[in-house]
């Protein structure tokens, strides 16, 4: 069953349209991948989806509910997290601070369908920060503050985690990393929504990819079908090569 | 306690920087690592210092220090509790305000209007006052939801001069200019308030129960979502925090802190008028609690210590000491961005820094 559904989303800043009648189900136990073009409403989906600006029209139904023009933090506290495209963190705050306070939030939502982490701590680890709570995240390096953004975003029990563009930015040892980590979710019980423009990084995780171009959805199945198909290859190369 | 990259510091932030690095390598300890909290040093160094502030504070008017020194310790007390508010909401929430006298005011109007309109006295005035200021508050916090920074601070100061002129033209209700008479607090428990000293004790006893407040808030779940907010707000949404809910709480929580302060200066001065909750007023506050510092829990007191107490001692006339808060505030605001007390927590680390460098790591280790 899809966990989140998007009937119909359409979402226009003035005259122009990022997004245009999108339809997509997302599964809870898989990874999804969203790609396309720069401008193609990749993070304006993300961010239609978890209420930072209310869609034009269309729903979007979370589990069986109708969460179309929630609130951000309510829809978070559905377990719909979602990370940003700019590593971000409480840069004042320790690593561990940081985690603490999503982690309050996520237990204050009772149990999730993830994995109930025993501690801070465990989460750190986790992600590969072992040992840097104490660190002041604004402090940090961009590889660290990469993952403490998902560390953030897990310790928030996400039921569904939409990450967009982790690999933004990243080494290809970063990215590599990180890919070992994110595959690792779904048998944890989260469901994963990526952005990312990284292919060969999106190939080796996701299950399936949605391609997105002008707002609308141009190819939607398993990666190797996807990349073969001409609208596709038209989008990414321009035309017939 | 991390103070440096407070907002007021932007590229001077720097200095800061060059300042805590000069203050040694406590800064790699792990004892360092709980930054954002107000518990940087050991849990004993706590408690002593808090006991030897209270004990010096407590022992003030038994040195037979005077009528006038005593007044003045008055002030400092119960607008300290002021700055303990507008420390929380500036230091963890990083929400400015420069018209905090306004709320002051309120406090003190609410407790005034019921002894002239009512009879009532000041216990009860007491939680009508801290009620009623903590509602001000959260109405005027409401603005900062949908404007931030400085035209926040615009819309406070605003607030603050509406007051004013409100008061002024309050006719008999607010006893327009002239302001109102307060009565005493008379005797409770054998105890005469009328007594300055106890008066003192009195307004001691709120200090200190405000100082325990505000530092078992920035130590909770609460404080830290707060600090959360003030680093990051569109995070801070994205993980589930109901920002509007939490800025306004810290609204309110300012809010009853300063009402508390308002009915002790009402019953001190026996006498409240408009002017004493304007402009100036509201600039001293946000000015005692930048040079003291907001984030660090003796920073309020020293603030309100500094500002009140140096044209006494130093002898200044009203205009010299203004010249002198400008350019202490220029110094502080350049040199010294988390305050005076985050200058003197920097210089306290140096020295335990230093002493452990020359007795080795047995001599002073916290």
């Amino acid at each position: 069953m899809a966990a989140l559904e998007i009937t119909g989303l359409r979402k226009a800043f003035g005259g122009v349209v990022a997004l245009d009648g999108v339809d997509l189900s997302i599964p809870g136990d898989k990874i999804t991948g969203v790609i396309g073009p720069n401008g193609s409403g990749k993070t304006t989906l993300f961010n239609v989806i978890t209420g930072v600006f209310p869609p034009t029209s269309g729903r979007i139904e979370w589990q069986g509910e109708d969460i179309t023009g929630m609130r951000s933090h309510q829809i978070a506290r559905k377990g719909l997290i979602r990370t940003f495209q700019q590593a971000m963190s409480f840069p004042g705050l320790t690593v561990l601070e940081n985690v603490r306070v999503a982690m309050e939030r996520g237990e204050r939502r009772g149990a999730g369908a993830g994995p109930r982490w025993p501690s801070a701590e465990a989460i750190l680890d986790f992600v590969g920060l072992a040992g840097r709570g104490q660190e002041e995240a604004g402090s940090m390096p961009f590889g660290n503050l990469r993952r403490l953004g998902v560390a953030v975003a897990l310790a928030a029990n996400p039921v569904l985690l939409l990450l967009d563009e982790p690999a933004a930015g990243l080494s290809d040892n970063e990215a590599n990393t990180l890919t070992e980590l994110i595959i690792k979710l779904p048998q944890m019980g989260i469901g994963v929504c990526l952005i990312d423009h990284h292919m060969t990084f999106m190939t080796a995780l996701c299950t399936r990819l949605v391609v997105l171009d002008f707002g609308t959805k141009i190819a939607d199945g398993a990666p190797a079908g996807v990349l073969k198909d001409p609208k596709v290859t038209e989008v990414y190369l321009g035309g017939e090569l | 306690m991390e103070y440096r990259e407070l907002e007021m510091s932007t590229p001077n932030g720097e200095l800061g920087k060059s300042a805590q690095s000069a203050a040694g390598k406590t800064s790699k300890t792990p004892n360092q690592g709980q930054k954002g909290r107000l518990a940087t040093h050991g849990r004993l160094e706590q408690i002593i210092v808090a006991v030897v502030i209270v004990v010096a504070m407590a022992a003030l008017p038994s040195l037979h220090i005077g009528y006038r020194f005593l007044s003045i310790a008055i002030t400092t007390g119960y607008t300290a509790i002021a700055l303990y508010g507008l420390g929380l909401q500036f230091g963890q929430a990083g929400i400015m305000s420069v018209g905090h006298a306004a709320m002051i005011g309120i406090g003190a109007y609410v407790a005034a209007m019921l002894f002239v309109h009512f009879g009532v006295g000041f216990w009860v005035a007491l939680p009508a006052s801290i009620i009623v200021a903590a509602i001000a508050g959260g109405l005027v916090g409401l603005p900062s939801l949908r404007v931030a920074g400085q035209h926040y601070i615009i819309i406070t100061f605003c607030f603050c001069a509406l007051l004013v002129v409100c008061l002024t033209n309050g006719g008999s209700l607010t006893g327009a200019a002239t302001g109102l008479d307060v009565g005493s607090i008379g005797s409770v428990f054998g105890i005469n308030f009328d007594k300055l000293a106890n008066y003192y004790y009195l307004v001691l006893v709120a200090l200190a129960l405000s100082l325990a407040i505000f530092y078992a808030i920035a130590n909770s779940s609460y404080g830290r979502t707060l600090r959360a907010i003030r680093e990051n707000e569109q995070l801070a949404r994205a993980i589930g925090v109901n920002i509007d809910l939490q800025k306004i709480s810290v609204f309110m929580v300012s809010g009853a802190f300063a009402g508390a302060a308002g009915i002790l200066q009402a019953y001190y001065l026996r006498h409240i008028s408009p002017t004493l909750y304007g402009a100036f007023p509201s600039l001293y506050l946000a000015l005692m609690v930048m040079l003291g510092g907001a984030r660090l829990i003796y920073g309020p007191l020293i603030g309100a210590i500094i500002v009140n107490f140096l044209p006494e001692v130093m002898n200044l006339n009203p205009v010299d000491s203004r010249i002198a808060y400008g350019v202490a505030l220029l110094i502080v605001i350049l040199l010294l961005p988390g305050g005076v007390s985050a200058g003197l927590l920097d210089i306290y680390r140096w020295l335990t820094a230093r002493s452990r460098a020359l007795f080795g790591k047995a001599g002073l280790a916290p």
